[in-house]
Order: C-alpha cells, then structure tokens, then sequence
C-alpha cells in the first residue's frame, strides 16, 4: 500500500540543516496495524506527515497504491489524501462551535456528496461508535475520551484505506486509551490499514508491526526482523 | 488620584511605545480624521462663527438680513423685508431711532477703482463708501491720522479717504508720509486723513475686502454723471448700528418698520400703479450685526455645514477603526487583564487605564490633525477662493481651532475606547489564565463579534460618503458641462476702468474705436467684443420694461429685464447665434434710430405674440416705451447666475445714448452704462502669452487704462463653481479616505479572524479541505459584513442624499447610478481588502497550524 524509498526531511535555521528522517525506507501492506515509537525528536511526527501527505518537502520515493507521490503537484495529493486517508490527533481537534454531529460531517463536507447521503453516512457512523445520544452535544461537553472518539468516527467516516494517528490517546487515562486502542483493532480487523504514533509502550503492543525511529533513523522494524545500528 | 492618573499614562505611554505599528496606524487615521474636522472647523470659525474685530460686537446690529446688492429700485422681496435703503430713507431711519448710538451706513456693492498717487502708475483697489459715522460705529480708531467723522457728510467736507493697513502696506509699502497727501481715485483728488488698525478689514468678511472707505459725500465727485446718492429710490446701503445697552430690539424693528412704511408712502415709486396695496406688508428685520454683514455666511453657510457633517462621519469611521484595532489588541492582552484582575484590579480600575490610553492615542493623534488641519485649511482657502486679495480668515490653527481639535480628540479617545474597554475588562480571570480561554478552535469566534459590527458601520458610512462624492461630482459636472449658450474657448476677458483712467462720456466713443482697432490688429484675434459687462462675471444690470403701448406696471408685474450694453458684432464674438433679425453693427450710430435686441425669453415674456422685430419697447416710465426698436431676437445663453433660468435680456448698441431721459436717477443709469467694462477679445487658437500682449496693448492706448482683472472666458465660467468644486472634490476626497480607512478595517478585521482562525483552518485542511474551500470560508465572513454594510448603507445613503440636495444640480439626491457605482466601487475594495487575509489563510500549511496547537 505504500513504499517509501529512501526518504529524507531536513529543516533549514540559518546556515544549519536539521535533518528529522533520513534514508527512510519502508513498505506499509494494505491490513497493517503499524505502530511508529522513539523518544521525543525521532521524526515520528514527521514520518506521519509524510505519510499524510501534509508536508511535501521531503525527498525520495513515495508510492501510495501504486501511485508515485513524489510526482504529484500539491492539489493531486490533496486530492488523494482526502479520499484515501483519514487522521487522527492527539488533541482531538474538534471544532468547538460544531456539535458532535457536525464535526463527523466535516470531512464529508469537503467532498462532493449529496447532503443526504452525508447525513445517512453520520448516522450510521453515530451508530457505529455508540454516540447517537451525544450527537447535538458540543465538545466541551464530553469526556477526554468521548472527545477521541468522536475525532477517530470523524477520520474514518468516508472510509478512509489508510488510518493515521498522533499520540491518539497521549491526553486519556489508560481505561480510556484502551478503549480507544480497541476500536483500532475492531477497525483494522475490519479492513482498515492504520500507523499510529505513540510513546506508550503498552500501546505499541496493539499493532500487528512495531517500527522504532531515533535520530531520523529506522531503528528496528520487527516486521522486517532487522535492527540497524545508530548511524552518525 | 493624581499619582494613579500618572501612572496609567506612563503604562499607556509604555504600551504605546511597544506597538509601534498599531500606534502610528491609529495615529496617522486620527491625524487624518480629525485633520479634516479641523480644517472645516478653521473654515466654520473663521466664516460663521467670526465676530468682527470691532469694540463691542456684542452691541452691533443690523437693520435687514437678506443679501440683496446693489442697487435697487422699488419693492424688494416677496414678503416685503427691506434690506437695502437709500441714502435719504437711512437718514429718515436713523433720526427715527434714537434707540441707536450710532447708525451707519455703507455700499452693498464694493467697486474698484483706479487709484493713483503722484505720477506712479494707477492701482485698481476695491473702495466702499460709508456715512462719517461708520468707524465710530464700529468702536475703531485710528492706526494713523484719524477715521472718518460725521463732518465728512457734509457737501462742502474736503474729500477724503481712509486706507485699510493692508492696503498701506502693500499698496504704498507702508509710507509714513501717507496720511495727509492726496490720491487720485478715478481722476478726483482725495485727502488720505488715516489708516486704520492691522486687522480691520471692513463691515463684512470677504475675499476681496475693501482698500479704501470713502465718505458717502465723495460719491457725487467720483461718480459724476452716474450719482445715485441723493436718489431717493434707488437703495444701495446696508444699515448697521450700535444699539445702546437694554434696548428692546424687538420694539425697535417694530419701530423702524413703520418709520418705513411711513417714508414708503411718501414716495409715488411705492404707491403708484396700486402699490399702496403693497405698503402694510413692508418691514425690517433687525439681526445681531457683530458677525457683521453676513453676505459670505448666506453663500457659504450651506455648504460649509454639509462639509463639516461629512468630516464628521470620516472621523466616526476613523474612530471605528481604532476601535477595532483596539479591540484586536484588548484580546491579546486579555491573559495580561486576567493577571490584573486576579491580582485584586476592579473593573472601574482597568476600564480607566484603557480609556486613558485610548485618550492619550487621540490626543497623540489630535496634535498630529494640526499638521493635516493646516495644510488642508490653506488648500480648501485657496480653492474656494482663488482670487482672494488680502482675504481675513487665516488658514493656521487659532486658538479655538486648538480647543477644537483637543475637544474632539477627547470625545474620539472616549468614543472609541469604551467598547474595547468594556469587552476587556469584561474578561473571565480564571478561563484565561487556564490558557487560551478555550481550545481556540471555535469555528464562529464570537470575541470578534464587536469588530465585525464596526466593520459593518463603517461600511455603511463609507457607502453615505461615497454616494455623496458621487453625486457631488456629477452634480459639478453638470454644471460645468451645461449648455451655457456661448461659445468660450479662445477668448479672454478684460477688465477695464475708463472713468478711473479719467476718460469722459465725450472722450468715450473715441476710445472704444481706438480699443476695438488696436486689438483686432493684434496678432491672432478674430473678433472684439466690449461691453458694460460679460457674460458669467456675476454682474447684473436690471430695468423694468414696457413694451409700447402698455400701461406703468403694477409692483408685482415682474417686468424685470436684465440687460447690457454691447458693441457691434459682439455676439458674433462670444458665439451667441441670432434667431431672428441682425444684430448691431457700424451703422447704429449715436444719431440713427435707438435699436435693441432681445433674447428669445425675453420675447416670451414681453412679445408673445407675431413678429417682436421691429416692435419698440422703453424702460421704467409709459413715457418711454417707445424708446427702441427690437431689431434682432438672439438665443438664450447664460448671462448671470448659470443655476437659474434664463432671464429676459435686452441689449443695447454702445453707441447710442438716450437723451430723451428727464429723471436724474434713469439718466444716471444711462450715463454709467455707457462705461464699458469689459472687453472680450476671440482668438483663433490657443495662445502663448496673451497677457503682456493685452497690458502692452492697453498700456500704448493709455498707460492709466490699467487692467482689473484677465482671464479667459473658460476660467470666468468656472469661477462661477468655485464652492460646487471645493464641495465635490472635499467629499471626494472624504469618501476616498472613508473608502480606505473602512477597507483597512475589513482588512485587518479579517487578518485577525485568520490569526485567530489558523489551528482551525489546519485542522479543516488536514481533514480534506481544499484552499478554495478555505478561501470561501473566509470570504463568506467578508461577504456576509458587506453585504450587510450595503444593506444598511443603502438607506444612509439616501438620507444623506436628502440632506445634500440643496447642494444638488441636475441630479437626483436618489440617483441609482451614485448608489450603484458607490456600492460597486466599496464592494471591490472591500473585497480585495478581504481576500487578502482569506488568501493568506487558504496558504496556511496544514501541518504548520496543527503544530501551532
């Protein structure tokens, strides 16, 4: 489902380049439930973006389903980011004046489809997730794990092939950070292909794959049976 | 109190100091805000508000308040309210009111005339005469020598005259030998007895003041023939007094008016042909005089009024503005407020140190408009009066235009500080000191609710000014795009005083031919024009017509007829086509049959009925209606006030002068119009360098033949815009600085909204919103504050319409076009002025907003 061939991301401060990923190789199958762990400044974040296609000054080869991502001017792979991919935040980002219902509608909203079938669609996914009764609520009247909840329903709601997640329960208590990491493998047994970043051990056990970065480094991939030593 | 006061302007002025952007922007708005006020206000003050710089203004006062001038005969307005007397009936007024200290009286019309002293070359200075009492009147002594007293009424007084300072100095470079020598004024020597005190410059404000003042008993010596002094019935005198303390005005108007009933009756001018009837209805109306005349506050009042409304919704926009910006930077202090009030600030206490600083904005700002003041004070003095010579109204900030400008500083830094400092002091301690008082991602952001309602206000004034620039400028144009009925390119016009150069009704006929042959000879002309006067100089000479065989008209017979004096071809000269007949030529001379020609209005009105060529018509008297025979009928054209409807016109050959005449007042109009005033000379292109050609010309005539005034027919005709202009271009240039400052506001309300709005923003893109989805996010808030701004402005707009119609020519105060093109003009600039930030905000980077969280 993606490939990622020797990429690299550096930051330019003045005369000095910081590089946060370098020579980042690595295939992502359609099914996987990746989990990308390291200390803080490991290019976790980064490699995420990446893969969401929110940032694209990085270098290297990206094939996202076969498609070379690299080639693409910056409204294709908006395009393709919003019709394949779905994303989920460590601070929830609901928008705080949009009702619970409102803010699952919102990536539908940005696409062409009929107001109808958009609300079927919020229905449903309301059902799904168990929240039709918080539906009219607005988010400063939910839970830290309500709140989560609601963003990963919003994520996944136009069915996203890819799900990404940063931190998605580094703000929740470990009940509610279980409940959430459930829901990911009830969706990832359903079909869905997810990479979450996350600190927490514990959490990284969910995931059918553990890929470790330091220093921009693929650490060690357990998918790929390999550790690569800390280059300088 | 005081230490607290000190240290909130020191914190202000600190704060200030740390926004230097915001401070010079809200500066420089004020500046220019109340800059505009101040300049109007320099106007209203030195126009309206002005008492003359007389002992005692207080005490003064008028008897009329119209500004009728300057000669007139018979009754004067519809409602019987007398504002001009002749000399007999302000005598008989004066002995009526004992009421009075003193009663003065003094010319409506000023003239100029040409002065000479010695054998130096003649000047044309504006000279008024006024009764011996007029400077004991008005409370002035003398700078040198003495001012007139009432021994210069009397016939035998030796004739002397008084120079303004200004005139000493400018005129006779301030010689001390000046008082007691003699000048020549139109050939007749005068004794120069004294010079008035700096500053004075007369009864009335003016842009041409008065040089010199003359006794009433000199005008016989200088008008000769054309007296009108001991005309009982020709009223040319304003009356001013000093009425003595705890006089009943009201008792003396009452008073004065049957005094004048009483001499009206004595006069058969007044009483003939059922003007009896006419008598009860006759008054005075007696008005505070320390303003003085007030002939320049009646013109200009209006205007000046309508002005001084406009720049106050400029400075109502501008303190909108401010607000906003204020409000912006209430926000970004709010975690500073919360510290404050958690730290035990009560409300009152932090709405102070707000107001203080937005007072201290204002005044930074109002020492900042004097600069704007000046300058736009100078510019609005020199295009509403172009000619002005000597003019008394000082376009620097006086005293009271500092108290002004400080006034209304304070009341903008109140205006426009109350808001911000209710909603920030209004902020929730405990919610902002958690963080950002929420999680910043509202998607309506109801903190910017206030600014957005500025933002609509402003636009709705803006439209107001906008509207009123427009049709302002369309009713300029217009104006000066009006069919006047004559053609004026090429041609210049030529101001001469043959009496002044001392030329005599015998002397005349000689010097015109001489005139007329010397500049057709010179190098470009195609055609000579001379007459009593030209068209659009704002001169009018009026007569009462009587077509053969008709009875003396009745006082409401409106058989007024302007008319002029004119030589032959002239109309060929100034383009005026002939409908019927011919027009004069060389062979009306003094002995060949009286002829005149008469404009088609005048035919309607006196002949409408067959061919009016070849009928006669005369003037005041049965008597005469047979003077002249109507030889041609010519086109209406525009001879006076270009506003008004054509009048009847007929003109008469300036080779012939009647003297079947046996009334001294009719002879002495005859006589004076035979003293041409301007020449109108035609080229056949655009010229270099015609005014030394005419001077140089003149000069080999007679060197004493001085030029009045030069100018082309083009620039005579938009003399007559001069305030139109000063309006349009004023509101224009308000209407484009509300254009900008209200676009400033959509721009930095909206910049605000993005700043506000980034995480949100990222957050939509990173869910899948496209750039031009965002684009229209943000252009919907624009959007939806226009058009709500328009909705509003719509009716403000009409509103202001109705106030400014007055003003209006030629254009309706609803004219869809202005509110069109206005709206459409606002609408643009609003938009591009929010699309900015919008654009700016569709190239937000996702991933850069999500890590602003």
């Amino acid at each position: 489902m993606i490939e990622l061939t020797n990429v690299e991301r550096s930051y330019r401060t003045g005369p000095t380049e910081t590089w946060v990923l370098r020579q980042v190789n690595l295939t992502i199958r359609p099914g996987e439930f990746v989990t990308v762990t390291g200390p803080s400044g490991a290019g976790k974040s980064s490699l995420l973006n990446v893969l969401a296609m929110l940032d694209d000054q990085w270098k290297g080869d990206f094939l996202f389903e076969g498609e070379a991502v690299q080639g693409m001017t910056r409204k294709q792979r908006a395009d393709l980011a919003r019709r394949r991919i779905g994303m989920v935040f460590q601070s929830y980002h609901l928008l705080d004046d949009l009702t619970v219902a409102e803010n699952i509608d919102l990536p539908l909203s940005y696409k062409d489809i009929p107001r109808k079938e958009r609300q079927a669609l919020v229905a449903d996914t309301l059902d799904r997730f168990n929240i039709v009764g918080k539906k009219d609520l607005y988010p400063s009247q939910l839970s830290g794990g309500q709140q989560q909840l609601v963003g990963i329903a919003r994520a996944v709601i136009h069915r996203p092939s890819l799900l990404l997640a940063d931190e998605p329960t580094g703000n929740l208590h470990s009940e509610q950070a279980k409940e959430i990491m459930d829901l990911f493998c009830k969706l990832n047994q359903e079909g869905a292909t997810i990479v979450q970043v996350t600190h927490s051990k514990e959490n990284a056990q969910f995931g059918s794959r553990i890929l470790e970065l330091r220093d921009g480094w693929v650490y060690s991939d357990t998918s790929a049976k390999r550790t690569a030593g800390v280059q300088s | 109190m005081t230490g607290t006061l000190l240290q909130d302007i020191r914190y202000s002025l600190r704060q200030l100091s740390k926004s230097p952007g915001f401070t010079l922007t809200a500066v420089m708005t004020l500046a220019l805000g109340i800059g505009a006020n101040a300049a109007i206000f320099t106007l209203v003050q030195g126009i309206l508000l002005r008492s003359l710089p007389v002992k005692d203004p207080g005490q003064l006062y008028r008897v009329g308040d119209q500004d009728d001038c300057c000669v007139n005969g018979g009754y004067m307005n519809e409602n019987g309210d007398f504002d001009l007397f002749s000399y007999d009936l302000y005598l008989h007024l004066r002995s009526s009111a004992p009421e009075f200290e003193q009663l003065a009286g003094m010319q409506s019309g000023q003239n100029s005339y040409s002065v000479r002293r010695g054998n130096a070359i003649s000047k044309s200075l504006r000279a008024e005469y006024v009764t011996g009492n007029y400077f004991e009147t008005l409370g002035i002594g003398p700078f040198m020598g003495r001012m007139l007293t009432e021994n210069d009424d009397a016939a035998a007084a030796t004739p002397v005259v008084v120079l303004s300072y200004e005139a000493w100095q400018s005129e006779f470079s301030g010689d001390g030998t000046m008082i007691g020598s003699t000048v020549t004024i139109n050939g007749q020597a005068l004794t120069v007895a004294g010079i008035t005190p700096r500053g004075f410059f007369g009864d009335r404000i003016s842009d041409r003041p008065p040089a010199l003042w003359m006794p009433i008993q000199t005008e016989p010596l200088i008008a000769g023939p054309g007296t009108i002094l001991h005309h009982q019935d020709s009223n040319w005198l304003y009356l001013l007094g000093r009425a003595k303390p705890g006089t009943n005005i009201l008792a003396l108007q009452s008073k004065l008016s049957i005094a004048l009933r009483q001499w009206l009756a004595t006069r058969p001018m007044y009483t003939d042909n059922g003007g009896s009837a006419e008598l009860p209805k006759q008054h005075v109306v007696i008005v505070p005089g320390g303003g003085g005349i007030q002939n320049l506050q009646q013109e200009t009042g209006t205007g000046l009024r309508m002005l001084m409304g406009l720049s106050a919704v400029v400075l109502l926009i501008a303190c909108a503005n401010i607000a906003n910006l204020l409000l912006a930077r209430g926000t970004a202090r709010r975690s500073e407020i919360s510290i404050r009030m958690a730290l035990g600030a009560g409300r009152g206490r932090l709405i102070r140190q707000i107001i203080t600083e937005s007072i201290l904005l204002s005044c930074i700002g109002g020492v900042a408009s004097l600069a704007v003041a000046y300058a736009g004070s100078h510019m609005i003095l020199s295009l509403a009066f172009p000619d002005a010579r000597s003019m008394p109204i000082d376009g620097s900030p006086s005293l009271p235009v500092l108290g002004f400008a400080f006034l209304v500083s304070l009341v903008t830094g109140v205006l426009f500080g109350i808001a911000p400092a209710w909603l920030t002091s209004h902020a929730q301690p405990a919610e902002a000191l958690r963080g950002s008082g929420g999680s910043g991602r509202s998607a309506r952001d109801r903190s910017s609710l206030p600014q957005k309602v500025l933002v609509v206000v402003q636009v709705v004034l803006s439209l107001a000014l906008l509207v009123s620039a427009s049709l302002m400028s369309k009713s300029l144009a217009n104006l000066e795009h009006m069919d006047f009925g004559i053609a004026s390119s090429n041609r210049y016009v030529v101001h001469v005083d043959p009496a002044g150069a001392g030329y005599t009704m015998e002397k005349l006929p000689s010097l015109y031919h001489e005139l007329e042959s010397r500049f057709a000879a010179m190098p470009g002309v195609s055609g000579v024009g001379m007459a009593l006067y030209s068209p659009l100089e704002g001169n009018n000479w009026g007569e009462c017509v009587i077509p053969q065989g008709y009875p003396a008209p009745g006082p409401n017979s409106h058989c007024n007829s302007t008319w002029d004096r004119v030589n032959a071809h002239y109309l060929a000269t100034i383009g005026v086509p002939m409908v019927r007949g011919r027009e004069f030529t060389e062979q009306d001379t003094p002995t060949s049959l009286p002829v005149a020609m008469v404009n088609e209005t005048f035919v309607k009105r006196f002949f409408p009925q067959g061919d009016p060529v070849g009928k006669h018509f005369g003037i005041d008297l049965p008597q005469y209606s047979s003077s002249f025979e109507i030889v041609g009928v010519f086109k209406d054209f525009k001879i006076n006030n270009p506003r008004e409807a054509t009048r009847p016109v007929f003109m008469r050959p300036l080779t012939q002068y009647l003297t079947a005449y046996k009334e001294p007042p009719i002879i002495g109009g005859e006589v004076q119009s035979m003293f041409v005033n301007s020449l109108i000379l035609r080229f056949n292109g655009p010229q270099q360098d015609v005014e030394s050609l005419i001077r140089r010309t003149l000069a080999e005539v007679n060197p004493n033949l001085t030029v009045q005034d030069l100018r082309s027919l083009d620039a005579q005709v938009a003399g007559n815009f001069n305030q139109d202009r000063l309006i349009a271009r004023l509101t224009t240039l308000f209407g484009i600085l509300a254009l900008v400052v209200a676009s400033v506001g959509l721009y930095g309300v909206t910049s605000y909204f993005v700043a506000r709005r980034t995480s949100e923003i990222g957050i939509r893109m990173a869910l899948g919103a496209t750039r031009n989805q965002v684009l229209q996010l943000i252009a919907r808030g624009v959007v939806v504050q226009l058009g709500l701004g328009l909705l509003f402005g719509v009716p403000a707009a009409m509103l202001t319409g109705h106030f400014i119609v007055s003003q209006l020519y030629g254009v309706s105060a609803y004219d869809p076009v202005s509110l069109f093109s206005a709206a459409a003009v606002l609408a643009f600039c609003a938009l591009v002025a929010g699309m900015i930030p919008a654009r700016r905000a569709a190239s937000i980077e996702p991933m850069q907003a999500l890590r602003t969280e």
